[in-house]
């Protein structure tokens, strides 16, 4: 037998580590959650293999979505540093792959077509971009802290502040996409989609860290998040 | 040392355009044109009642012509169809409909198929499941019980989707309800 190739193991997701799939009063959860059990099935080279070029692909780099434009007037709202790590659940880096970032202005409002909410858009927020992760599987970006806001059809629920994140990672396994809250909102309380993880310490990982305020030509507060994404390295099987 | 997965959650209803839009062509790489049979791989995607969604997500991921994904991990990955990215993404319009270009995959490990994902609201996690062209042996088809339900998993031939000297396949997801699309454990 030729050496192969060092690949990754991947694990189902857990029901303990991660949001329910049906959410009680989070109505589109019961109309497009499949109703029969999902079907177990072997990870093939077909699954662990995945687009690592998308960084090229998009032209992806570093990010700043606090200026639409480099340079250009500063959006309305709280100036905020987001960074964090992302790794594997080995701890070994996801290096060089893309975070997508998108969320709402100050106003609680999206640069989106499906967004009804009668709140002001922001012509110096566009409130979304790619960046790539550094070596050391690192991301940072600067932008304003998004504003709550309702759900229109529910009638009572507005979400909490929140940024939505879309990782790509090195397979089509690990491919990643959540949403991170602020620590301390009224509103987490009540926020369907933070509180359908059933388990407090879960949650939590749902939450930014609050860091450290700097003050100087640019005054911001730092927040944090890391991100493990599924899989761990495999011994490579030698001759 | 293990660390615990982080826990994923919605895209919710405004997942970006601008992250799909462009992304629904696999058959463009560097100025170079996909080798293969091109095909249109389209459908929609409904929920319970076969109502049409809109803006939900999806991604796609397959082998070239050969069998080749564009991977290192891929064995013969320098022999990689240098016209083919193996990843798209689109994104459904009123009416439930997506669109990909693409081309018929390749291979001998697995019979031709397409690695499918679903995101969007409603979804707090993806959905996954696996777009294939005939009914034969293969590790992952063979899972699921049934020739009924295999058969939903079949991309069927659409001329009425033909475009541009590529021929139309018609691949329908039906997240919850009557004909329900089997999906994988994720
Ligand atoms: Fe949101």
């Amino acid at each position: 037998m030729k050496p192969r190739a060092a690949g990754y193991q991947y694990s189902p997701y857990g029901d303990r580590t991660q949001t329910l799939r049906q959410i009680d009063r989070y109505n589109a959860s019961f109309t497009r959650v499949p109703a029969s059990p999902l079907i177990p099935r072997p990870v093939t080279l077909s699954e662990q293999t995945g687009p690592i070029e998308l960084p090229r692909r998009w032209n992806a780099g570093k990010l700043a979505l606090s200026r639409a434009v480099e340079n250009g007037p500063r959006a309305v709202g709280q100036l905020i540093r987001v960074s964090g790590r992302v790794t594997d659940e080995d701890g070994s880096p996801a290096a060089g792959v893309v975070m997508e970032i998108w969320q709402a202005n100050a106003a609680g409002k999206y640069v989106h077509a499906m967004d009804d909410h009668i709140a002001p858009l922001d012509p110096n927020f566009v409130g979304q971009g790619r960046l790539v992760t550094d070596e050391d599987g690192r991301y940072e970006v600067f932008t304003v802290k998004p504003g709550a806001y309702p759900v229109l059809y529910s009638g009572w629920w507005w979400r909490p502040p929140h940024i939505h994140f879309s990782i790509l990672g090195q397979s089509w396994m690990n491919r990643f996409i959540t949403q991170i809250f602020f620590p301390g909102e009224p509103l987490n309380e009540t926020d369907l989609l933070l509180n359908g993880v059933p388990s407090h310490d879960v949650r939590e990982r749902l939450i930014f860290e609050h860091g450290d305020t700097v003050m100087g030509d640019l005054s911001y507060i730092n927040y944090r998040r890391d991100f493990v994404l599924r899989g761990h390295r495999r011994t490579p099987e030698l001759a | 040392m293990k660390l615990v997965v982080s826990p994923c959650n919605t895209t919710g209803p405004f997942f970006p355009r601008e992250f799909s839009d462009g992304n629904e062509d696999l058959t463009r790489r560097d100025g170079a044109r996909a080798r293969g049979e091109h095909i249109i791989l389209a459908g929609r995607v409904l929920e319970l009642g076969a109502k049409p969604t809109w803006n939900m997500v999806l991604e796609v991921w397959q082998a070239d012509t050969n069998g080749i994904f564009r991977h290192p991990l891929d064995p013969r990955f320098a022999e990689v169809d240098p016209g083919f990215w193996g990843w798209g993404r689109a994104r459904t319009d009123p009416d439930g409909w997506y669109r990909f270009r693409t081309v018929l995959p390749g291979g001998d490990q697995r019979i031709p198929h397409i690695n499918c994902a679903v995101l969007g609201i409603g979804l707090t996690r993806r959905l996954v499941t696996t777009i294939f062209f005939t009914d034969a042996p293969d590790p992952v088809f063979d899972c699921v019980p049934g020739p009924e339900l295999r058969q939903r998993l079949i991309a069927r031939r659409d001329p009425s989707l033909n475009a541009d000297g590529a021929a139309g396949y018609r691949f329908d997801v039906i997240l919850r309800g009557e004909g329900e699309t089997p999906f994988f454990v994720d």
